[in-house]
């Protein structure tokens, strides 16, 4: 069966035997007829998005294992960990990454999320399922022998890549498998996150770029199964315990505005960080790769035995320990400075793992130390450490992930406290806005340029001025007809500002409704004794088509190469012509603004 | 061609969506199945490493090793994030490094989850106690006495409970909010006699003497020879100028602990205090008399040592009439002569002359020259009790 070729799954319908509830015996045929009926692409598309879930919940928690035990057998199983191991574990572990990506598992190096988005544009959809074992084994070897990474992106890719590989033995048609690597990489990331509102919009707001109702189901359906699988294994714990948070006093806004200014210099620190290092690492004779991640394991290690173990792997118990206030202002922010030359060092070295835990580590720090010294600046302060250390890490995905929309969703669903909102609202904007101006190009973006790929760049997208009709339209300033004229009256009509005669009239149809004639329609009807005859009578079964002010110009050019004359009215009265439109004008504002 | 016809038919067999959907949910049990074995190889793991990381840090607190104990509890809660009981003694090793706030932090998250939990409540109460946050402590106090006291004995916890509230109350002056607590413990407290000696302590302390009789009296009942509950109970009765019942106390509690100086002494005071007092029933009116003479004697000691002839007493802060000593010397002078054996008996109303004098001085003497003792002390206190009278 090819999926590809059941569109007309519908039209078949009719030929299931009438009688409905009669144990009748179904011909071959009607069979297939019937179970198209109940399987349309749609509906399958939606069960398969379900598995998907589950298999790539299944994928993430045997993940989210590999990484403990990782952790526990390479770096030991206390808190306090011995300086040998700190030094030697993520030193040994990324020798043996460097092997593994370079000779077994090309693909397995970054992040994920680029790879996803490359699939989805570039390669049909396509994700090597070799890409998700050497993901899973080179990510939790980082991760857990403490290379300063997180398993977010990671599940990300290895959920993609096992949707694609079951779209590929189902042989899906092309613009469905194009569609489920994002559907598998939103159920990969809703289980590592334990978060399925944040990982389908960061999928729909970064992978994806558009919202249609189809995908949304989809992403919706394979994000809630994969956590539900996730939450059946792991609990149902956030990534934190998180503390009581709220704003009592409005004038505290203030106090985040300054965290949001700090969190967007930050970003930009970090992004310009990758984007400086990644490619002169990538420039470095060959050889070198095989000791790169050695060599940053290494320099974290040492990090970790001069006083900041913290830094190490993915970094959530700190981020919870930072919450309920157990570092002082001044160490938090010296762990946030140090967790940015941490994880860049893994992340330029080619090490596979992802930037959200990092990033939420990053912020979380940030967020509590800025906290911390404005309260002992303003001791009336009255958010508590763990209030900003969750603003701060919203904050540091907006300016450094540039996601805003997952930025704000993706702390109030881990904190699940909605009066944080308005904080963290404040903070992320200014963030962002900062991250913009001084890197006007977001990481992902900087990222796929390196790799010598040309992906869509979904904020520039969002930025994109959309071009409209009423950008196009012009003025009515010759007559409009009416349709109880007659073609007599019309044609004086049309002659009366002679010599500036229009080619083409429009005709108002009663009661709504419009219609067009040309002069030379006109003149042809008049010849031939209709000069008596309504306009109505002539033009009937003649509509056209009208646009509206806001439609966009992309719209505006699907029905002027057809019509001549489109007009343009008004959404509250029909019958109110604003303005008119034809294929010139259109041209012409688009050649307008290609220029400009 | 029959084979090929078949594998044909087969493979559009495999491709049929119900077959597609029944091969999928088999292969998702089957991966549920695996994985749910590794879970079980994980979670039996994970509980077993923060078990023995736990009863290291419970031997650490034990031993009062607290940087220890906490770097044991928090690798115990790496394995087990929520588990109660690792939250709750790191909170306490925290508590003993004296690093409160961060034991706060790890309470209120346990509150969060069990707000009826005693323990709990006790030990944010006891922060906020010691950051002087004093509605706080007050309404942990209270949630600790009314909370749940798993593995103990609850209303043992709950008394406990209220007496460290009481001490704390004590500690800032809130003398009515304590006896209300006090009052309310002594009727729910059950036979334990060292809580009863110390509620009739706190009670004594805050000058409640009758509660605190009484509660000696229960000490004394279940343990007649209890030392502290007998100069406790002789004290309170002292207090209550009760001397009867106070020196059989007070001798009972020097002969059971000869070391208690402060029973003794005031057994001493006591005893003066019965000796001179004229005012006693079934006295002869020879034996009034002598002490009444006795008394006018020491208080003219007392007038002349506290008011030299002709000068002026040394002032006492907010004394109002430094030079009435004076007076009541000049007056004492010129009774000095009349208050004999002879002329009371030829004159009895002097006894109450002589007496209001003897009060008289004994009074100011002590508002203008300092606390007085022995003699002096015991007509004060005979002034007091006869005050009105």
């Amino acid at each position: 069966m090819d999926l590809s070729t059941k569109s007309q799954g519908d039209a078949l319908v009719e030929e299931a035997p009438a009688a409905i509830g009669m144990p009748v015996a179904l011909p071959r045929r009607s069979r297939t007829a019937f179970l198209r009926s109940i399987f349309s692409e749609e509906r399958f598309f939606l069960i398969l998005s379900v598995f998907i879930g589950v298999f790539s919940g299944l994928s993430v928690v045997c993940f989210r294992f590999a990484i403990d035990w990782c952790r526990i057998y390479l770096l030991g199983s206390g808190y306090t960990l011995s300086t040998s191991r700190l030094l030697l574990a993520p030193t040994l572990a990324g020798l043996v990454i460097a092997v593994l990506v370079i000779h077994v598992f090309p693909l397995a190096r970054g992040s994920g999320v680029n790879q996803t988005k490359a699939a989805l544009f570039i390669y049909n959809g396509y994700i090597p399922l070799r890409t998700a074992v050497g993901k899973f084994i080179t990510a939790a070897l980082a991760i857990g022998s403490g290379h300063s990474l997180g398993p977010e992106d990671p599940s990300l890719q290895i959920g993609a890549s096992l949707a694609s590989a079951i779209g590929r033995q189902l042989h899906l048609s092309r613009d469905r498998m194009r569609l489920i690597a994002p559907v598998g990489a939103a159920a990969g990331l809703a289980a590592a996150f334990n978060a399925p509102i944040s990982a389908v919009l960061f999928v729909i707001e970064e992978v994806i770029g558009r919202w249609t109702a189809g995908i949304l189901g989809s992403v919706v359906l394979s994000a809630v199964s994969s956590v539900v699988v996730m939450r059946w294994f792991l609990g149902s714990e956030s990534l934190f315990r998180i503390p009581p948070v709220e704003l009592k006093q409005p004038s505290e806004l203030i106090a985040y505005a300054v965290l949001g200014v700090v969190g967007g210099l930050a970003s930009v620190v970090f992004s310009s960080g990758i984007a400086t290092l990644r490619p002169r690492f990538k420039a470095l004779p060959n050889w070198t790769q095989y000791f790169q991640p050695a060599l940053a394991g290494l320099l974290i290690g040492l990090i970790a035995v001069l006083g900041a173990p913290q830094v190490m792997g993915a970094g959530y118990e700190y981020i919870d320990e930072a919450m309920h206030g157990q570092f002082t202002w001044q160490f938090l922010a010296i762990l946030a400075g140090l967790k940015i030359v941490a994880t860049l060092l893994s992340f330029v070295s080619g090490t596979p793992g992802g930037m959200f835990a990092p990033t939420l580590f990053i912020g979380a720090m940030l967020g509590a130390a800025v906290g911390g010294a404005e309260h002992v600046l303003l001791p009336h302060l009255t958010g508590s450490p763990g209030t900003y250390a969750l603003v701060g890490m919203g904050v540091l995905f907006a300016g450094f992930l540039r996601v805003p929309m997952t930025s704000v969703f993706m702390v109030l669903e881990v904190s699940g406290n909605y009066s944080i909102i308005v904080p963290v609202i404040v903070a992320n904007t200014f963030a962002y806005v900062i991250s913009r101006k001084l890197q006007p190009t977001a990481i992902f973006d900087i990222l796929t340029r390196q790799d010598g790929l040309d992906l869509p760049s979904m904020e520039e997208q969002r930025e994109e001025g959309i071009l409209r009709v009423e950008d196009a339209m012009r003025p009515v300033t010759d007559p409009v007809l009416k349709a109880e004229e007659t073609l007599e009256q019309a044609w004086q009509r049309a002659n009366a500002n002679a010599p500036e005669v229009p080619k083409v009239l429009l005709v108002q149809l009663s009661p709504t409704g419009w219609s067009s004639v040309t002069l030379e329609e006109l003149k042809t009807m008049i010849k031939e004794g209709k000069n008596t005859l309504t306009l109505a009578s002539v033009l009937a079964g003649r509509q056209v088509p009208f646009l509206h002010p806001d439609h966009s110009l992309d719209t505006a050019l699907r029905y002027v190469d057809r019509w001549p004359l489109v007009p343009v009215v008004s959404r509250a009265d029909f019958r109110q012509l604003e303005g008119v439109i034809t294929q010139q004008d259109v041209l012409k504002r688009y050649r307008d603004f290609g220029e400009g | 061609m029959a084979n090929g016809s078949m594998r044909l038919d087969l493979r559009n067999s495999l491709r049929q969506e119900p077959v597609i959907l029944t091969l999928l949910t088999i292969l998702a049990v089957l991966f549920f199945l695996a994985v749910s074995g590794l879970s079980h190889i994980y979670h039996t793991q994970q509980q077993s490493l923060g078990n023995r990381w736990f009863d290291r840090g419970v031997t650490d607190l034990n031993a009062q090793r607290f940087e220890r104990a906490v770097s044991d509890f928090r690798t115990a809660l790496l394995y087990s994030r929520d588990d109660y009981s690792y939250e709750f003694n790191l909170a306490e090793a925290l508590i003993g490094l004296k690093r409160t706030d961060e034991a706060y932090a790890y309470l209120i998250n346990l509150w969060d989850e069990e707000p009826e939990n005693g323990l709990v409540n006790l030990e944010l109460a006891r922060i906020a106690a010691h950051k002087h946050e004093t509605d706080k402590a007050l309404r942990y106090y209270h949630n600790a006495i009314y909370a749940t006291w798993s593995d103990s004995d609850e209303e043992l916890e709950r008394r406990t409970t209220r007496l460290e509230l009481i001490d704390y109350l004590l500690g800032i002056g809130a003398r009515t909010q304590a006896e209300s607590e006090l009052i309310a413990l002594a009727a729910n407290l059950g036979d334990d006699a060292a809580q009863q000696l110390r509620v009739a302590d706190l009670f004594a302390r805050i000058k409640d003497y009758e509660h605190a009789l009484a509660e000696y009296r229960l000490v004394l009942a279940s343990d007649r020879n209890n030392p502290a509950a007998l100069a406790g109970l002789g004290m309170s009765a002292f207090q209550l100028s009760r001397y009867d019942v106070a020196r059989r106390y007070l001798e009972a509690a020097a002969a059971a602990n000869p070391n208690d100086s402060q029973s003794a002494e005031l057994l001493k005071t006591t005893e003066l205090v019965l000796r001179l007092d004229p005012y006693q029933r079934q006295l002869s009116v020879a034996e009034r008399n002598r002490i009444v003479i006795e008394g006018f004697a020491a208080a003219g000691e007392r007038v002349k040592a506290c008011s030299p002839a002709g000068g002026v007493p040394e002032q006492m802060p907010n004394s109002s009439a430094p030079n009435n000593l004076a007076a009541k010397r000049a007056k004492w002078e010129q009774m000095k002569n009349q208050v004999t054996e002879q002329g009371l008996r030829r004159n009895p109303d002097l006894v109450d002359a002589a007496m209001d004098l003897v009060f008289d001085i004994e009074r100011q003497s002590n508002a203008t020259c300092g606390p007085a003792s022995g003699a002096d002390l015991a007509l004060l206190l005979i002034a007091r009790l006869h005050e009105g009278n």
